[in-house]
């Protein structure tokens, strides 16, 4: 057997706001789950008034693991119930495919049980990358086109052209992912917005991808 | 859930501490009076309002300017100009800051004038920019923080060999005073947006801490200089308060709003011009990014003047009466417990604490947590206050005796202890000593020494300070000596199964 087969497993993340992530961690430790990871990042509100004064920006924890997808179900449901992802303001949880799987405990044994339930699919992950303080700009971008915000995480490093050694120390451009789910119906819409502001299709701009997305919780409508 | 009402409740929590203990001695060894009480109250409603403003606009106007100013003066790749570049910013951020020019103020009149107190200020700015300079060469040379604390402390120590006793007290009180609630968040972006760039993630983490402790020998080192060629010792007059005493409840808020106003202005003053001359010449950032940084400054502004209206009007005369009336007590033990539990409170309070955990959180990911900083940095600080007012009780103590085996045994200790701890360790002394700090835990030690038989509140008053710049250097390494353990013993997050 190779080790290339393909496995059912999925990514969970969940955004959430800051102080949360570790309770996360806590309630997921008793599944089988593994590469729990938890990031700093910060999401916008969308309200005219905080924009205007400037308060729109939270601080959030983005937390990322990956289950096989009956656990990922099971993880969701659990969370869904602690957290209530329904309500407005309690954060968001979606999953998207896992091809491969390496250096985990994880058993791969009892992913042949069938599956409940259909995924939703209804929902694309946009992911772009871009140079520091540019971010903003595609918030506003894809906000303009119709998404409803999204989540912005502080990162560095770039492609082999960009190093470079000020004084004695190596420089890595910082850079800012943000993070963007949309309905598949608008996720053309936002993209192009994306592309157009941004320029990401010149060099050095920045890259855009989209992941599908299997199941998603406190998106609203 | 936005922002403000984030702030708001975090700040809440924090606050929280000191009006309970202030209640539970108002009602057991040191009954107030009914009106000073209904003022502290209206102070600290004031105190939670302005430092969740405050704060929210550190976040979106104050980092932001000094992110965008460090990366900026960065990218010329020349050392002269950065090197000028910070040191100007340094000597003015200073020379604007509020704390530094009370201290002047005091330094002016217990010298009778011979140390006039522009000169004063003016010579502790530019040591202030002189070390920032240097610090922020060391995060560009990535030479070990250690090293560097090391070597300006022994030239510290020599200094002081030279310098009477009373100066002592006052420069190491000088290193606490200049590092202010504006400068901390500027000077810690500052080092935070360099550092960032660094592709050696360990080295980025390590280094954007420090920055504000070595800053700060700055003003230690040239007050000390200053004394030894003027030849000054201090006179003998004693220093007089005459605190007005104010019968109705509003009228001490009133008064403070135009002075503070004043305070907060020129304070904020020096960061608003680096960034429109910046802006001009180089940032260009669009509307909107302008638009939010504007605003940031006006939360900060707002905010401050809000907190320090609510300190001065509110704590301050609650602190002086309170160590007055448990300094009488027959029971000197109570004197000590009380300060404990007074400065463990107050420096959950204190502003530049909130924005150094937020930046320590931000740089580890959370990894370090809000309260594995904030617990041990409050009994530092207790215990300070505790040691100060011991001072005060037992006269044959003197500064030294603390300054001297606490500092050699924390830059001991910053050779066992991670780098990033050693960092965040000096930072916190400076940040521990804040506005909060300075008015209500300076007003409580006037109060004790008032009320203390052969206690001089001059000399007895200057100090407490640099003993609570002192005590984090210590805790906080600890604390990382326990982590640096932990994680050795495989992963800290899941040390409590």
């Amino acid at each position: 057997m190779s080790d290339f087969e393909m496995i059912e497993a999925e990514q969970i993340c969940i955004i959430v706001n800051f102080g949360l992530g570790s309770k996360l961690l806590q309630i997921v430790k008793n599944y089988d789950v593994s590469a729990e990871t938890v990031l700093l990042g910060k999401g916008t509100v969308n309200n005219r008034i905080l924009d205007f004064l400037g308060l729109s920006d939270i601080r959030k924890e983005i937390v990322l693991m990956v289950a096989n997808k009956n656990a990922a179900d099971k993880i969701l449901e659990k969370l869904n119930e602690e957290i209530d992802f329904e309500k407005p303001g309690h954060g968001i949880a979606f999953t998207t495919s896992v091809r491969l799987l390496v250096g985990t405990r994880g058993n791969q044994s009892d992913n042949l049980i069938e599956r409940r339930g259909v995924d939703d699919n209804m929902y694309d992950a946009i992911t772009v990358i871009v140079d520091m303080g540019k971010a903003e700009y595609v918030i506003d971008a894809a906000t303009n086109a119709g998404s409803k915000g999204g989540t912005i995480i502080k990162g560095r490093g770039s492609g082999i052209h960009e190093t470079s050694k000020l004084f004695s120390m190596d420089i890595e451009p910082e850079k800012e992912i943000v993070l963007i789910l949309s309905e598949k119906d608008k996720t053309e819409a936002i993209v192009s917005s994306i592309r157009k502001e941004l320029k990401i299709d010149e060099p050095g701009k920045g890259i855009l991808y989209i992941q599908n997305v299997n199941k998603a919780y406190g998106l609203l409508k | 859930m936005n922002l403000l009402f984030f702030k708001l409740k975090e700040v809440l929590s924090s606050v929280l501490p000191i009006i309970v203990i202030v209640i539970i001695l108002n009602f057991t060894i040191a009954p107030l009076d009914v009106s000073l009480i209904i003022r502290f109250l209206i102070g600290a409603a004031l105190i939670i309002l302005g430092l969740a403003i405050f704060l929210c606009g550190v976040d979106i106007g104050i980092s932001p300017i000094g992110n965008a100013f460090g990366s900026t003066i960065i990218k010329t790749n020349k050392l002269w100009i950065i090197a000028i570049a910070i040191f100007t910013v340094g000597f003015f951020i200073s020379i604007a800051e509020p704390s530094l020019r009370i201290l002047a103020s005091q330094v002016d009149f217990v010298t009778s004038s011979i140390i006039s107190k522009e000169s004063i200020v003016v010579i502790a700015s530019i040591g202030v920019g002189t070390t920032l300079s240097l610090g922020f060469v060391r995060i560009l040379y990535n030479i070990p923080i250690n090293k560097v604390f090391t070597i300006l402390y022994s030239i510290i120590f020599i200094l002081a060999l030279f310098t009477s006793r009373e100066f002592l007290a006052i420069s190491f009180d000088a290193s606490g005073s200049t590092t202010g609630a504006m400068t901390i968040p500027f000077i810690l972006a500052l080092a935070h947006s360099v550092s960032a760039m660094k592709s050696d993630s360990k080295a980025s983490e390590e280094d954007s801490f420090g920055l504000v402790g070595i800053a700060s020998t700055g003003a230690i080192m040239t007050v000390m200089i200053m004394s030894i060629i003027s030849k000054t010792d201090t006179s003998t007059v004693s220093l007089e308060y005459n605190d007005p005493i104010f019968t109705s409840i509003f009228s001490p808020f009133i008064q403070q709003i135009a002075p503070t106003t004043k305070e907060v202005i020129l304070a904020l003053l020096p960061i608003v011009i680096i960034f429109f001359v910046f802006q001009t010449l180089s940032f260009k950032l669009s509307r909107k990014v302008l638009r939010k940084i504007v605003m940031g400054l006006v939360f900060a502004f707002i905010g401050f003047v809000l907190f320090l209206v609510g300190v001065n009007g509110g704590f301050m005369e609650v602190g002086v009466a309170i160590g007055y009336s448990v300094a009488t007590l027959e029971n000197k033990v109570y004197l000590v417990f009380v300060g404990f539990f007074l400065g463990f409170a107050t420096v959950l309070a204190e502003p530049s604490v909130y924005v150094l955990i937020y930046q320590i959180e931000d740089v580890t990911s959370g990894y370090i947590k809000r309260k594995a900083v904030l617990i041990p940095l409050a009994i530092a600080v207790g215990s300070a206050i505790a040691l100060s007012m011991l001072r005060i009780v037992v006269p044959g103590i003197q500064l030294w005796h603390y300054l001297l085996p606490g500092y050699l045994m924390s830059l001991m200790m910053s050779y066992f202890v991670p780098k990033l701890f050693v960092g965040i360790a000096f930072d916190s002394g400076c940040v521990a000593s804040g506005p909060m700090t300075i008015t209500f835990i300076s007003a409580f030690t006037r109060g004790a020494a008032e009320a203390t038989e052969g206690a001089n509140v001059l000399v007895d008053g200057f100090g407490m300070i640099s003993i609570v710049t002192m005590a984090p250097l210590i805790a906080l390494q600890i604390l990382g000596f326990i982590f640096k353990i932990k994680s050795k013993n495989g992963g800290i997050e899941y040390s409590n199964e």
